[in-house]
């Protein structure tokens, strides 16, 4: 029987959760769903830990299935004789732009002159960008070896490489949503007991200063509002506004609003908090990515670059959203607001005002991306297929 | 060495001991600062084309090339040819014109500058302000001499711009080869 490909993931960890969140649900999937050989190489096992805590920091470990070992700084002085013997895997992916050690590569053209070249794959920043569509999936040269990559986009189109989604992840949230208890059970396990004809929103985001219109706005609101924050940078700067000294575990209530701060949570529970909140405040690329497979309300922070430039990559994605579930052009004001570190006051009512419409578009826009292939079943269709 | 987002067209780089023109290099930014450079490439030893995507960090070895004056001498479909000053011919097929394809026709003495490998021509390009004949362009607005209202205009190989409103048929106009704009009507 013919062995299953080995796949070789490997993530450097920039800063944030981004990378590692990305790379450690591909590796799991990958692994779980295809019964493959996965071997994910990481340079930052705390960052690991911290989305999955049963990780060690040790060099080597088997993990869900997938063997991670640490990417060391000095993988390229690995001796001639082990790289022989641990010979590059049949296909491998250098996610989010990072290079390889030329060790490794040297591995790998070696293996194409055994006549097995490996699969290589560039796995991209996620953008709804036009020019995505036109790079996905076109094959690179690369200078030195010789050696064919191809460059792989995540998208929001059937064009791009797809979003990563499990196979099972629809039906488990459509099973956790249709008992209203499961989301009230789940809360309640993290201090969090539902206010009736309150709101329950979650706040994973970049240090922002708009926040602090934010929390006079739901201090004063009509409505009840729990707020689910984590520790991180925007906590600090919430416990500057308020000068508290909030951490995980602790609340207060203000007016209106109750503020829960929450730990870290592994990968698969932060689904279950996007699930059980009606309005999910997200950043980066895991997390918007988990939201919109949440199928509700959402309030993006793009990543910020330089010039700006991210502002254009935001105004893409809600362009759109617009286009295939309809506008919903005061949650993209907001959105706007939120990214323009403004004012969110006005914003954030119409919003809420909108609330329905809202709710409707984050479901069709959901059902949208459910139609064409995940990104992991893209992947190896795209190997077979290059074969 | 160049970098991904140093490259541009009519350079010509080392990929895997191969020589390869780039003939067209769009960048794009990526995420967290990062860029993809989207390239079409021709390999000046088979021909062979290729759209390739690099990320602007990515590290390419410049391939020596020999520089010459030239100017153009006649259209032998599918090629055009080229004389330098000791009028050795030479000949370069339409992808390879580069910008120069907007501003080629027949008796242009401008001087350009081919580059070469291995003796064979393999771009060019020309000089920075080049002066051509406008053979149409739309109606005037009327009156209008501050040149700030534009028009679009067409030279002699069918090549379009936009040229100041006060510009007529039968003109010469001075155009910036580097960037395609209409400069100013060419003094007589």
């Amino acid at each position: 029987m013919p062995q299953s490909p080995r796949w070789d993931i490997f993530c450097k960890v920039v800063d944030n959760y981004g990378d590692i969140g990305v790379c450690w649900r591909l590796a799991r999937q990958l692994a779980a769903e295809r019964s493959l050989g996965v071997r994910l190489w990481v340079d930052d096992l705390p960052a690991l830990k911290a989305i999955w805590p049963a990780a060690r920091l040790d060099d080597e470990q088997l993990l869900a299935g997938v063997e991670v070992r640490r990417w060391h700084l000095d993988f390229d002085s690995l001796s001639t004789a082990d790289l022989a013997a641990d010979l590059a895997a049949d296909v491998v992916i250098e996610a989010f732009a990072c290079h390889l050690p030329s060790s490794y590569i040297a591995s790998m053209a070696l293996k194409r002159d055994q006549g097995k070249p490996p699969q290589w794959y560039n796995l991209e920043y996620l953008s709804a960008e036009a020019w995505v569509e036109g790079c996905h999936g076109l094959f690179s040269i690369d200078p030195e070896t010789g050696l064919h990559k191809a460059f792989f986009f995540p998208g929001f189109t059937p064009r791009t490489g797809g979003l990563i989604r499990e196979h099972n992840l629809s039906a488990s949230r459509n099973a956790f949503l249709a008992d209203p208890g499961n989301s009230a059970q789940w809360l309640a396990q993290r201090g969090v007991e539902r206010q009736p004809g309150g709101l329950t929103i979650s706040l994973f985001a970049y240090a922002n200063p708009a926040i602090d219109s934010l929390l006079r706005t739901w201090q004063a609101s009509q409505l009840p509002i729990d707020c689910l924050v984590f520790e991180g940078g925007l906590l600090d700067h919430i416990n500057t506004t308020l000068a508290t000294s909030l951490t995980a575990g602790d609340q207060v209530q203000l007016g209106a609003l109750r503020l829960f701060v929450l730990p870290f949570l592994r990968q698969d529970e932060y689904d279950r908090l996007l699930w059980s909140c009606d309005i999910n405040f997200v950043r980066g690329e895991d997390s918007f990515v988990r939201a919109q497979w949440a199928g509700k309300p959402l309030v993006w922070q793009i990543y910020p670059q330089e010039d700006a430039v991210h502002l254009k990559k935001l105004e893409a994605w809600l362009e759109q959203t617009a286009e295939i579930s309809g506008s919903a052009l005061s949650a993209a004001r907001l959105i706007r607001a939120w990214n323009n570190q403004a004012d969110c006051s006005t914003q954030w009512q119409q919003a809420i005002n909108e609330q329905k419409h809202w709710q409707q578009q984050a479901v069709q826009w959901a059902e949208h991306l459910n139609s064409f292939e995940d990104l992991v079943s893209q992947l190896v269709y795209f190997g077979q297929k290059s074969l | 060495m160049k970098t991904g987002q140093e490259l541009r067209a009519g350079h010509v780089i080392n990929i895997d001991g191969q020589p390869w023109l780039i003939q067209k290099a769009e960048i794009s930014r990526s995420g967290r600062n990062t860029a993809v450079v989207k390239t079409k490439l021709k390999n000046l030893l088979n021909g062979y084309l290729t759209e390739t995507p690099y990320k602007a960090d990515d590290k390419f070895e410049d391939i020596s090339l020999d520089r010459k004056e030239v100017t153009y001498s006649y259209f032998a479909d599918p090629v055009y040819v080229f004389v330098d000053t000791e009028y050795e011919q030479y000949e370069l097929a339409a992808d390879d014109l580069g910008d120069l394809v907007n501003y080629i026709e027949d008796g242009m003495e401008d001087i350009c500058e081919a580059v070469f490998f291995e003796g064979r021509m393999i771009s060019i390009t020309p000089p920075n302000t080049v002066t051509r004949e406008i053979v149409y362009s739309e109606p005037s607005v009327r009156g209008d001499t501050s040149g700030k209202v534009m028009k679009r205009a067409r030279l002699s190989n069918g090549h379009e711009l936009q040229v100041s409103d006060f510009v007529n048929v039968g003109d010469k106009v001075v155009i910036d080869t580097r960037t395609g704009e209409y400069k100013s009507r060419a003094k007589d």
